[in-house]
C-alpha cells in the first residue's frame, strides 16, 4: 500500500512526468501532504480489516468444540444473515447454560467463531477455508443462503469436515453427491407448493396466477416447482418470468403481468426472490395501481422488515416459512415447543424469532444430538450420525435422506393481518383464517 | 402504433390483444420516462465531478446513502415529507461534500489517478459502515399517504411520486445548466474545469471551486437518495448498485453538460424498461443489454451521446 504514495517523496522533475502540473502548491506543502494521507489511508485499512476480524467467539481450548461459520453480516442479505447469527448464538448459549454437549466421561462446552462474508459466495468460501485451516474449528455451521452454501460444501467436503447448513434450500445443494453436508430445512421446492395448497384451499380459489422469481438457483428452483405444481392443480399460470437477482426497480417485469390475464390483472401473483424484492414488488404494484386478489411471497413476508418497510401495506400478504411459533411440536431438547423457543429468543434479542433463527438452532441441535449419539468428537464418526439421526425438535422433525436434505419435515404458510404474522396454513397448526380476497392497495 | 390506436379508436374499435398492446407499450414509454430522468438526477452529481475536477468519486453512492437516510430520518422523527424536505437533504449533504473535499480530497487533487480512486473508494466503505451503524442493515422504505395515486387513463397509471421525482430530476438538470452557464460563479467552475491554471490566473480560488464543486456534487446525490428512499426500499449495502449506474449513465450520456447525464440516463432507462417486454428476451438480460450499450457507445462515440472535451 505505501508504494502508492511513494511518489510524494520522489524529486519535483519526476513529479512533473505524472501528467498533473505542480505550480498550485509549493514544495513544502507538497511534502507536508504524506502524513495526513497515509495516516488516513491507515485509517481506512484498519477499518476495513476490522470490520472483519472485530467478529468471532472464544478461542479453543481441551474441552471446547469450536463451530465455525461465514455468515454475510453486511452487503445484500445482511439482515437474514443477523438473523442466522442470532439463531447460532442462542444455541451457543442454551447449550453451555445446560451443561454442554457430554461425550463420554468429558463435557464439552461450545464456541462459535463467525467472519463476515459480505454476502459473496466467494468470500464465504474463502472464510470457510480458514475457519478449517486457520481457526481449527472441529465442525461448521452454514452461511446464509443457497449461493454460499453451494460454494462452502465444497470446502467441507475436501476437509472432511461435516457441515450442517439452515439456510440453503436448493436441491442443488443436495445433488452433487456430497457426502458432508447436511441441512435441517425443508427443501426448495416446498416453498411455493405450501402457498398454492393454501390458496387453492379457500372456497373460490384463484384461477390465475403470475409467477415472476429472481434469476439465483434456489429461486429459480422455487418457481418451476410452483408452476408445475400450480398447472397440475387447476391453475392457470398466466405469466412467468424471471428477473436478475437484486434488482432495484421492477416496473417492467410489472407493466407485462398486469395485463397478462386475458387482458387484465391475475388473480394471484407469487414472487419467489428474496425479501428486498418482495418489497419492491408490494411498492410498484401500489405505484402502478397493480391489484391481485392474493399476493404471495416465499422469502420477505416471515421477516420483521417487510412489516416494518411496508406498513399497512403488508397486510394480506401470505409467505411461507420454514417454521411459526405457532407449530405445535414437542422437541426432546431443551427448548421443547416452539412457543418456549419464542419466549426465550424474545428474551435474549428484544424481538421476535423468524424461521431464520429456528432453523439456524436446529442446525446447532443437530450437532448436539449427534456428537452425544456418536459419542466422540471424530468428525467421520460424528458425519455417520448425522446421516442416521432422527429427532424431534421445537423446530421440528430433524432427519435426513440419503443426500443430507431434511425431506421429512412440512413447511407452513403465514400471512400478515393487522401487522402481525399469522399461520393460515396447514389447518392442524393454522391460528388465523385467510383473509381473502386482498382489498386494493390504494383503500389501506 | 400508440398514434395509429389513439386514432382509429372513435371509429373503429380495435380487437382486445390489440387495444390492450397498445396501452402497454404506452405504459412502458411511460415507466421509461420516469425511471430515465430518475436515473439521470442519480448521475448528476457524478458527471459534474467527474467532469470538473477529474476524479471519478466511488463514494457518489455513500452520498445517496446518506441522503437516503436523511429523508428517511426526516419523515420517520420530525414527519417531513422527502419531497418538501428535498432542499433541507441538500443542504446537509453540499456541507458534508465541502468538508469531505476541503479535509481530505483536496490534499491529493494533484496526486495520480489512482489515488484519488483509493481514497473516494476508502470514503465509500466508511461513509457506508458509519450508516451502517446509525441505522443497522435493516432495510427501510418510506410510505407516503400519497403513494399508491396517480393519473389513470384506462389501464395506463402514471404514479405521482414518481411523476414528482422524475420532474424534479429534469428540473435539477436544468437549474445545474444554468446555473454553469449564466452566473459567474458557474463560469467560473467551467473555467476551472477547462484550464486549472489559467483559471488561477484569473484569480479564481482553485480549492474554494472545487470544494464548492464537490459540495454541489453531493448536493445533487442526496437528491437523488431522497426522492429514491420514497420509491424503492432501501439499505446500507445499496450505495455501490448506484455508484456503478452512475458511472454508466455518465459513460454513456458523456461529460461536458448536465443534459448528458439525462441522456445517459434515458438510454439506460430503457433497458430496465422496455428490455423485459420484448419476446424472447426478458429482463434477465438488461444488464447485460446497458453495458453492451455502453460498449457500442464507447466504439462509436467514446465522448458519450452528448459529451464534449470539457465542461463548457
Amino acid at each position: 500500500m505505501i508504494h502508492l504514495f511513494s511518489y510524494l517523496h520522489l524529486p519535483r522533475r519526476h513529479l512533473a512526468h505524472t501528467g498533473h502540473d505542480s505550480s498550485f502548491q509549493s514544495r513544502s506543502s507538497a511534502a507536508r501532504l504524506s502524513l495526513p494521507i497515509i495516516l488516513l489511508s491507515l485509517l481506512l485499512v484498519l477499518f476495513c480489516s476490522t470490520g472483519l476480524l472485530a467478529c468471532g467467539g472464544a478461542a479453543s481450548s481441551s474441552n471446547t468444540l469450536l463451530f465455525g461459520a461465514p455468515i454475510s453480516l453486511t452487503g445484500s442479505t445482511a439482515t437474514e444473515g443477523h438473523l442466522t447469527l442470532e439463531g447460532y448464538q442462542l444455541w451457543v448459549k442454551e447449550v453451555n447454560a445446560h451443561g454442554g454437549i457430554k461425550v463420554g466421561n468429558t463435557t464439552y462446552q461450545v464456541a462459535l467463531k463467525y467472519y463476515d462474508d459480505g454476502s459473496s459466495p466467494t468470500r464465504s468460501a474463502q472464510l470457510t477455508q480458514q475457519l478449517i485451516t486457520a481457526d481449527k474449528v472441529n465442525f461448521l455451521l452454514g452461511p446464509y443462503g443457497t449461493s454460499a452454501t453451494l460454494q462452502d460444501e465444497a470446502i467441507a467436503e475436501r476437509y472432511k469436515i461435516p457441515m450442517v447448513e439452515a439456510n440453503g434450500a436448493a436441491k442443488a445443494i443436495f445433488s452433487r453427491g456430497f457426502h458432508y453436508i447436511f441441512g435441517v430445512l425443508s427443501p426448495a421446492s416446498e416453498y411455493a407448493k405450501v402457498m398454492l395448497e393454501a390458496a387453492l384451499s379457500l372456497p373460490t380459489p384463484p384461477k390465475t396466477v403470475a409467477i415472476i422469481s429472481a434469476n439465483d438457483s434456489f429461486s429459480e428452483e422455487v418457481a418451476t416447482a410452483a408452476r408445475d405444481f400450480a398447472s397440475s392443480h387447476g391453475m392457470e399460470v398466466v405469466y412467468y418470468q424471471t428477473y436478475p437477482s437484486g434488482a432495484t426497480d421492477l416496473t417492467g417485469v410489472l407493466t407485462a403481468l398486469k395485463t397478462s390475464a386475458h387482458g387484465s390483472v391475475p388473480d394471484m401473483l407469487l414472487g419467489s426472490g428474496h425479501e428486498s424484492e418482495a418489497v419492491t414488488t408490494m411498492k410498484e404494484c401500489k405505484q402502478l395501481n397493480i391489484n391481485a386478489k392474493l399476493y404471495a411471497f416465499t422469502v420477505g413476508p416471515a421477516t420483521p422488515d417487510f412489516i416494518t418497510s411496508l406498513g399497512p401495506d403488508a397486510n394480506y400478504v401470505l409467505g411461507s416459512s420454514q417454521w411459526t411459533p405457532q407449530e405445535r411440536y414437542q422437541g426432546i431438547d431443551f427448548f421443547g415447543t416452539p412457543a418456549n423457543y419464542e419466549r426465550i429468543y424474545k428474551q435474549t434479542f428484544g424481538h421476535e424469532p423468524s424461521y431464520q433463527s429456528a432453523e439456524s438452532t436446529a442446525a446447532g441441535l443437530a450437532f448436539q444430538y449427534a456428537i452425544q449419539n456418536a459419542g466422540s468428537i471424530d468428525p467421520q464418526k460424528v458425519r455417520d450420525a448425522l446421516a442416521r439421526l432422527n429427532i424431534t425438535t421445537f423446530y421440528g422433525v430433524i432427519r435426513f435422506d440419503a443426500t443430507g436434505a431434511n425431506t421429512f419435515k412440512p413447511m407452513a404458510t403465514i400471512q400478515i393481518q393487522n401487522g402481525q404474522v399469522v399461520t393460515v396454513y396447514p389447518k392442524e397448526v393454522a391460528n388465523a383464517q385467510l383473509l381473502y380476497p386482498t382489498p386494493p392497495l390504494s383503500q389501506r | 402504433m400508440l398514434v395509429l390506436a389513439v386514432r382509429s379508436l372513435p371509429v373503429r374499435r380495435l380487437p382486445f390483444h390489440r387495444e390492450v398492446s397498445a396501452m402497454l407499450i404506452a405504459q412502458v414509454i411511460v415507466n421509461w420516462l420516469l425511471l430515465g430522468s430518475l436515473y439521470a438526477a442519480v448521475a448528476l452529481g457524478f458527471s459534474l465531478v467527474w467532469g470538473i475536477m477529474n476524479i471519478v468519486n466511488l463514494a457518489h453512492g455513500a452520498f445517496i446513502l446518506v441522503g437516503a437516510y436523511t429523508a428517511y430520518w426526516a419523515f420517520t422523527q420530525l414527519h417531513i415529507d422527502p419531497f418538501l424536505g428535498l432542499p433541507l437533504t441538500m443542504l446537509l449533504l453540499f456541507c458534508l461534500g465541502w468538508v469531505v473535499q476541503y479535509v481530505a480530497i483536496n490534499r491529493v487533487i494533484r496526486a495520480p489517478f489512482l489515488v484519488t480512486f483509493l481514497l473516494t473508494f476508502g470514503l465509500d466503505l466508511l461513509i457506508a459502515d458509519v450508516v451502517q451503524l446509525l441505522f443497522t442493515s435493516d432495510r427501510r422504505s418510506i410510505n407516503t399517504a400519497y403513494s399508491g395515486f396517480g393519473l389513470t387513463l384506462g389501464t395506463l397509471h402514471i404514479p405521482f411520486d414518481r411523476l414528482l421525482a422524475a420532474l424534479i430530476a429534469v428540473l435539477l438538470t436544468a437549474a445545474l445548466s444554468l446555473f454553469l452557464q449564466r452566473t459567474r460563479t458557474g463560469n467560473a467552475i467551467l473555467a476551472t474545469g477547462m484550464d486549472r491554471d489559467a483559471a488561477r490566473l484569473m484569480g479564481i480560488r482553485i480549492d474554494r471551486i472545487y470544494a464548492l464543486t464537490f459540495g454541489l456534487g453531493a448536493a445533487l446525490a442526496g437528491a437523488a437518495g431522497a426522492m429514491l428512499v420514497e420509491l424503492y426500499p432501501f439499505d446500507p449495502s445499496q450505495g455501490g448498485v448506484f455508484t456503478l449506474r452512475a458511472f454508466v449513465i455518465v459513460v454513456l450520456g458523456g461529460l461536458g453538460t448536465p443534459w448528458g447525464a439525462l441522456a445517459g440516463g434515458l438510454v439506460f432507462g430503457l433497458a430496465e424498461t422496455v428490455v423485459p417486454l420484448l419476446p424472447g428476451i426478458g429482463p434477465g438480460y438488461d444488464d447485460a443489454i446497458a453495458f453492451a450499450l455502453m460498449v457500442l457507445v464507447l466504439i462509436f462515440r467514446p465522448r458519450g451521446i452528448l459529451g464534449k472535451a470539457f465542461y463548457a
